[in-house]
């Protein structure tokens, strides 16, 4: 098999007119962690539910697991697991039900399942829930559940459509450790999300989505290097022409948002001395992050 | 592949999960069918059966027990392929998380079938015991019923599945109850018979499945013996497969975008 676990090209969706998924061209390779970034409305979970064939493409040609899509979906789905955007937990069911039903549906064994079920369990921290209906579960709980769900049939290739979206500080940084944690044991994962921080730490590369498209790929410090720089300055209060005029001979980036003045640096030599010299003091300085890049790449305009 | 959705033996999967889910409560559910499958034989059979005199050498309670046993298996299939498929389907993303497994289409579809089978099945055994209890069953052949109940109910389960995939909320199965299901049961011939009513209303009444079910129901159930049954089980067998396949298609459309 050739060593690319998505190989999409061109692939499209449209509802009516609107284009949702407009030519995604995107190659992960085994063992690769790949984070789709996007504002709202920017196609990401359309492009996720055309790779396990919930949403059929209509043009392009979308290999997943070295298999087509549109004709082996369900030998694809055998081997991936998929968390939702959307709550799909059974809620007729209680936490150990679900688990066991979904593992038949993998045709697993009774007895492989339960052995399973008991490692997974304890893997999202679910023990106390064992028996529990999933309508007394909190969010963070039906999250990892359905994690727990997504890995019943130990899977290659794991798809997470915002896996932490919705949850408190504790319970985001038990799924994203999890999720580290197959990622070393060499899972191949694709996960969308809105939190840049998690993204640039855990993705080995990231793509920034927006109107169906990609508008930059690669791995999230390079990508932040190269399209924003080393460091950000923030100066809120605003900054006079005399102030922007000077800054003209440095080697940085402007961009006024409201009343805060952003300099993006790209080695920082001299910027804080200038700013200094010019009598302003009330700056912040730190580094460029993956927000600033997708920011700038995607405006910041609210969405929907 | 040539049909990516084409149902398989998964489809017991789906079924295992209908069940897992009716093991919390079967002992009410039980209950109540009794209790109403009662209610309607005291009220149809004794109650308005005083005014009715003997049709064709039989009571009013014996002409109307094979029709309700037949009837009970129609209702409690479509009830668990609307109400109960729907909420699955649209409300609870159960059809999606399946779809999110190695199943199909057709593997959801068939088992969701077997399953309102199965449920109909258990409803209209209980009905039988109650109407062995007040002596209504003449011939042991009535057992041989169950198999064609199975039948009859997958394919009422198939056409309550088109309609769930037709609905865009659960007031449509109030049309679908008041276009389809309750004449299908008058004109049966479940609780009066058909003969001698108007021309129309006896061709009306020989189109629909119901009819068939019914009349193959109580040939076994008063005589033994059923007359053209060939006819009617083939009329039952062709509809459930055209019903099963268009649930199929139109399930398909609905589920994958
Ligand atoms: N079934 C559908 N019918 C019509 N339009 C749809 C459908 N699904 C998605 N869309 C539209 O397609 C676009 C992309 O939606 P999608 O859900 O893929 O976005 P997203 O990037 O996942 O957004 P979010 O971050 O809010 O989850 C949106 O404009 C959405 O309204
Ligand atoms: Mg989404």
């Amino acid at each position: 098999m050739p060593g690319f676990v998505i190989d999409a090209q061109g692939i499209e969706k449209s509802f009516g007119t609107l284009k949702a998924v407009d030519g995604v061209s995107l190659q992960v390779k085994t063992g690769e962690c790949f984070g789709i970034l996007g504002p709202n409305g920017a196609g990401k979970t359309t492009t996720i539910k055309m790779l396990h064939g919930a949403v059929q493409s209509d043009a392009g040609a979308l290999r997943v697991l070295g298999r087509d899509v549109a004709t082996q979906s369900r030998l694809i789905r055998a081997q991936m697991g998929v968390v939702s955007q959307e709550d799909t937990l059974d809620r007729d069911l209680t936490v150990y039900e679900n688990l066991w039903v979904y593992a038949g549906f993998f045709s697993i064994s009774k007895k492989a399942s339960l052995s399973r079920i008991e490692y997974l369990i304890d893997f999202m921290q679910l023990r106390e829930k064992w028996d529990s209906q999933i309508k007394t579960l909190s969010g963070g709980m039906k999250r990892r559940l359905h994690i727990a769900r997504a890995l019943i049939h130990e899977p290659k290739f794991l798809i997470l459509d915002e896996p932490t979206t919705g949850l408190d500080p504790q319970a985001r940084h038990l799924v994203w450790q999890r999720l580290r944690e197959l990622k070393a044991q060499g899972l191949t994962i694709l996960l969308t999300t809105h939190y840049m921080e998690e993204a640039a730490q855990m993705c080995d590369r990231i793509g920034i989505m927006d109107g169906g498209k990609f508008l930059v790929e690669g791995p999230p410090q390079t990508l932040v290097q190269e399209k924003v720089g080393d460091e950000v300055y923030e100066l809120r209060g605003g900054a006079s022409e005399e102030l922007l005029d000077s800054l003209q001979g440095l080697p940085v980036t402007t961009e006024i948002v409201a009343d805060i003045l952003y300099l993006y640096s790209h080695n920082g030599m001299g910027v804080m001395e200038h700013l200094i010299s010019c009598g302003r003091k009330d700056f912040l300085r730190r580094p460029a992050t993956l927000e600033d890049l997708f920011l700038r790449l995607t405006g910041r305009e609210l969405r929907d | 592949m040539l049909f990516p959705q084409a149902p398989s033996h998964r489809a017991f999967r789906v079924w295992v999960r209908h069940l897992v889910y009716y093991r919390s409560f079967y002992l009410a559910e039980w209950a109540g069918n009794l209790g109403e499958h009662i209610l309607w034989l005291v009220a149809f059979g004794y109650g308005l059966g005083r005014l009715v005199p003997s049709l064709d050498g039989i009571s009013y309670a014996q002409f109307i027990g094979p029709g309700l046993m037949v009837s009970v298996a129609m209702w409690n299939a479509t009830y668990e392929s609307t109400y109960g498929a729907y909420s699955r389907m649209r409300i609870q993303n159960v059809y999606e998380s399946m779809l999110m497994a190695p199943l199909t289409v057709g593997d959801i579809v068939l088992g969701d079938l077997l399953w309102c089978a199965s449920r109909a099945l258990i409803g209209s055994t209980l009905m039988l015991i109650v109407l062995s209890l007040f002596g209504l069953v003449g011939s042991l052949w009535a057992v041989a019923i169950l198999p064609i109940l199975f039948i009859e109910a997958v394919m009422f389960a198939a056409l309550g599945l088109i309609a769930t995939s037709l609905a865009h909320s659960f007031s449509f199965f109030n049309f679908y109850f008041s276009a389809i299901v309750m004449p299908m049961f008058f004109f049966a011939g479940t609780l009066f018979p058909i003969k001698g009513l108007p021309l129309w209303v006896e061709r009306l009444s020989e189109a629909l499945p119901l009819t068939h079910a019914v009349r193959i129901a109580r040939g076994l159930f008063i005589y033994g013996y059923v007359e053209d049954f060939i006819w009617h089980f083939s009329f039952l067998l062709g509809f459930t497969f055209l019903f099963l396949t268009v649930a199929c298609v139109l399930v398909s459309r609905r589920m994958v975008e």
